[in-house]
């Protein structure tokens, strides 16, 4: 098999860049290690969702075995997905861009690095995104960073709790704004307005943007671009040039293919795009393709997080739509970040037990059960917080040779601590969700553990000095002509913002880059630009 | 002895003393839908489950764990839907544990335990705290208490969980639309009506 561009990963780096390539008239080949997810079975995978199954879990047993090391044990394990769509068939669609502050840590701050490139220069390629993807929202963020085109839906409405959550916060100086959404708040693009289904994880209806719906049937209606499903890249082989010359991969059946291409993108997420270059190692790259560096998988970060809950008075009707549609960036931007660590506030739609919870932990029966179901559903309010984690390379993706997946591969390791620089942070977030809260009136205000969000971010850091970083600003390998690294891997930093509407942005820029030089004439131009 | 859901639940229905042909022909949203996909379904064979009259008893039973009166056609639906749905799953433990439920209850009933009203039903569980998984180290568990503490600890609360997680749980705190049915927008920008 061969393409001009060979791509791995159907997921929302891949997708997009599939779609950008083909509409050029580029001939791309994608290998997605997971099945096509046929959107007609949705109403099934809300059923099995609804009933606490995960309806994106890996079909091949052992292909997402993983192992965990350090202090703090970073579980994957529904924190991605492996499928045409990647980790945007369960993503909660919150399509936030990153600050201008949040690409300078090190120049405004003094601490982690700067990104090699500015938010000026994704500006265009942002806008470029959310028009694809239809990003709801307005732009009434106090600190945001100043934009070159308005959303391109309408906002998601307030919620009736995020009322209550104004009314407290006004009087503390918190600002609330609207949570930019990747999801229909009008009809667009084809495909219907939100209803409100409350399994965002899950949407049923098509409402929110997944590229298994914004890119990927675009990309191959084009003639140009082809997704081989179940086809799990082993390792990525050189020739003699030094250049990658073809992806071996090997379907459920693990009969072993090649994929010969002019040039390479690894767009799995932040741990397999790691593992895919550590398991191709070779005489040239002993330590791990593109890794002169030795930091192919260094500074692995996500973003830790915790819930703050309390109970009200009142029913406060929670569990009546399945995303948030207010959020605080304040602490995210206006502080000392050299001393305080950023975190955004998320102000939670639904938090409490469901009739269900209640009910089993209720000790109850009969008429006495369902009385104690009615008066205690809907009295709780939910803040969640999400800090940001410094790149600290003691955090890292490595192969356990101990373990292997289905494929007889190692499978990845993780080594993951929470710095104190984080732990402050959440402790600063704590307090002022506390304050929030209790300005409320509520009542058994408590906080859960240290989680973390699904995003999975580092590991193949783009930079201009090949020493210090293994992608360059067009997210090409400086160990490697042609081969490029995208997808939230790429990060320099983390912000305490979502990443994937940054991935976006990224792969559409990437596949400006990858254009211009298959094609010098066309210098990225549009011939055949498809409905978003 | 091979049986349709349809069949079941039609089954369940008539002995439970409600015209069967009405189970499927309730008018209205939830009660069409839950037709339309009773019709699709009748003609699937089930897994290899439980008796029609094991269900009817387990259905009586949870009649009596989760409500505060007789439940409706569509309320018994959702239950058969989630025993048929455990019994189906789970490697065979829901399939035994639920024999040894309906076990349990016919000998401790001396008679078929749907054939209880659903007066004799709550004094029958009562009498045998039938309704508490909480199980007390020196409890009296009656005369299987094997059985007992099996029900008790396990299938009571799976029952109960299965029905307030149903959409009749969700008709308790008065909602229509919940996570997995869709509904109006702009219901969550203001109390519910």
């Amino acid at each position: 098999m061969e393409a001009e561009v060979a791509i791995v990963g159907a997921g929302a780096a891949g997708g997009i860049l599939a779609l950008e390539l083909a509409r050029r008239g580029i001939r791309v080949v994608v290998l997605e290690s997971g099945p096509r997810h046929d959107f007609a079975r949705r109403p099934e995978y809300v059923r099995r969702y609804v009933r606490g199954e995960s309806p994106w879990a890996t079909p091949l047993p052992g292909l997402d075995r993983y192992t965990v090391g350090g202090p703090v044990p970073y579980q994957l394990g529904g924190r991605r997905a492996r499928g045409v769509g990647g980790s945007t068939l369960h993503w909660e669609g919150h399509a936030l861009r990153l600050h201008a502050n949040d690409f300078r840590l090190k120049s405004l701050y003094g601490i982690a690095d700067d990104w090699p490139i500015s938010y000026q220069d994704l500006d265009g390629y942002y806008a470029e995104a959310e028009r694809m993807l239809g990003v709801a929202g307005v732009a009434d963020e106090p600190w945001a960073a100043p934009r070159s085109a308005p959303f391109p839906l309408p906002p998601f409405s307030f919620s009736y709790s995020d009322g209550l959550f104004t009314r407290a916060c006004q009087p503390l100086g918190i600002a609330l704004h609207h949570l930019p959404q990747a999801r229909n708040s009008v009809a667009y693009a084809g495909r219907p307005q939100c209803r409100a289904c409350g399994t965002c994880q899950v949407c049923p209806t098509g409402a929110k943007a997944s590229v298994d719906l914004t890119h990927v049937p675009q990309a191959e209606a084009t003639g140009y671009a082809q997704v081989v499903t179940e086809a799990t890249v082993l390792r990525l082989e050189l020739d003699r040039s030094g250049g990658v010359s073809a992806a071996v991969y090997a379907k459920p059946d693990k009969v072993q293919h090649r994929l010969n291409a002019r040039v390479f993108v690894l767009a799995g997420g932040a741990v397999e795009n790691a593992r895919l270059l550590l398991l191709s190692a070779s005489r040239e790259f002993p330590g791990g393709l593109a890794n002169r560096s030795g930091l192919v998988g260094k500074f692995f970060m996500s973003h830790p997080s915790i819930d703050l809950t309390g109970r009200a008075r009142e029913n406060v009707y929670p569990y009546r739509i399945g995303f948030s549609t207010a959020m605080s960036r304040q602490f995210a931007i206006e502080r000392d970040r050299a001393t305080h660590g950023a975190f955004l506030l998320e102000f939670l739609n639904s938090a409490g037990p469901t009739p269900e919870r209640i009910a089993g932990a209720s000790g109850q029966w009969g008429e006495a059960l369902r009385t104690r179901v009615r008066e205690e559903f809907g009295h709780w309010l939910g803040i969640r917080v999400y800090a940001e984690q410094l790149p600290d390379r003691i955090n890292t993706i490595s192969l356990n040779a101990n373990v292997r997946d289905y494929f007889g591969s190692p499978a990845p390791h993780i080594h993951y601590i929470v710095g104190k620089y984080e732990r402050k942070a959440l402790d600063d977030a704590k307090e002022v969700a506390q304050k929030i809260l209790m300005a409320m009136g509520l009542t058994d205000v408590r906080s859960t553990g240290l989680s973390f969000a699904a995003h999975q971010i580092g590991t193949h850091r783009m930079g201009t000095d090949p020493g210090t970083s293994v992608v360059d600003v067009a997210l090409k390998a400086h160990d490697v002509p042609n081969l490029y690294l995208v997808g939230s891997g790429c990060f320099v930093t983390a912000s305490a913002s979502p990443p994937t509407l940054t991935i976006a942005a990224l792969a559409v820029r990437a596949a400006e880059h990858i254009a211009a030089r298959l094609r010098p004439a066309s210098r990225g131009d549009s011939t055949a630009h498809p409905a978003a | 002895m091979t049986l349709t859901r349809r069949s079941l639940i039609l089954g369940v229905a008539a002995a439970l003393g409600f015209n069967p042909s009405g189970v499927l022909r309730s008018p209205g949203g939830r009660a069409h839908a839950a037709a339309t996909a009773s019709a699709q379904l009748a003609a699937e064979p089930a897994a290899a489950a439980l008796s029609r009259s094991q269900l009817e008893d387990l259905v009586a039973f949870a009649e009596v764990l989760v409500g505060d009166g007789p439940l409706s056609p569509v309320e018994r639906e959702y239950l058969v839907d989630h025993i048929e749905r455990r019994t189906t799953q789970g490697g065979g433990y829901y399939l035994e544990l639920y024999r040894t439920t309906a076990g349990l209850l016919d000998s401790l009933a001396g008679a078929r335990f749907s054939s209880l009203d659903l007066a004799q039903r709550g004094a029958l569980i009562t009498r045998h705290r039938l309704f508490s998984s909480a199980v007390r180290p020196e409890e009296n568990l009656g005369p299987f208490p094997k059985k007992a503490r099996e029900v008790r600890t396990r299938a009571v609360p799976d029952l109960i969980g299965g029905y307030y997680a149903s959409p009749a749980g969700w008709a308790v705190v008065g909602y229509g639309a919940f996570p997995g049915k869709c509904g109006d927008l702009a219901r969550y920008t203001s109390p519910e009506r």
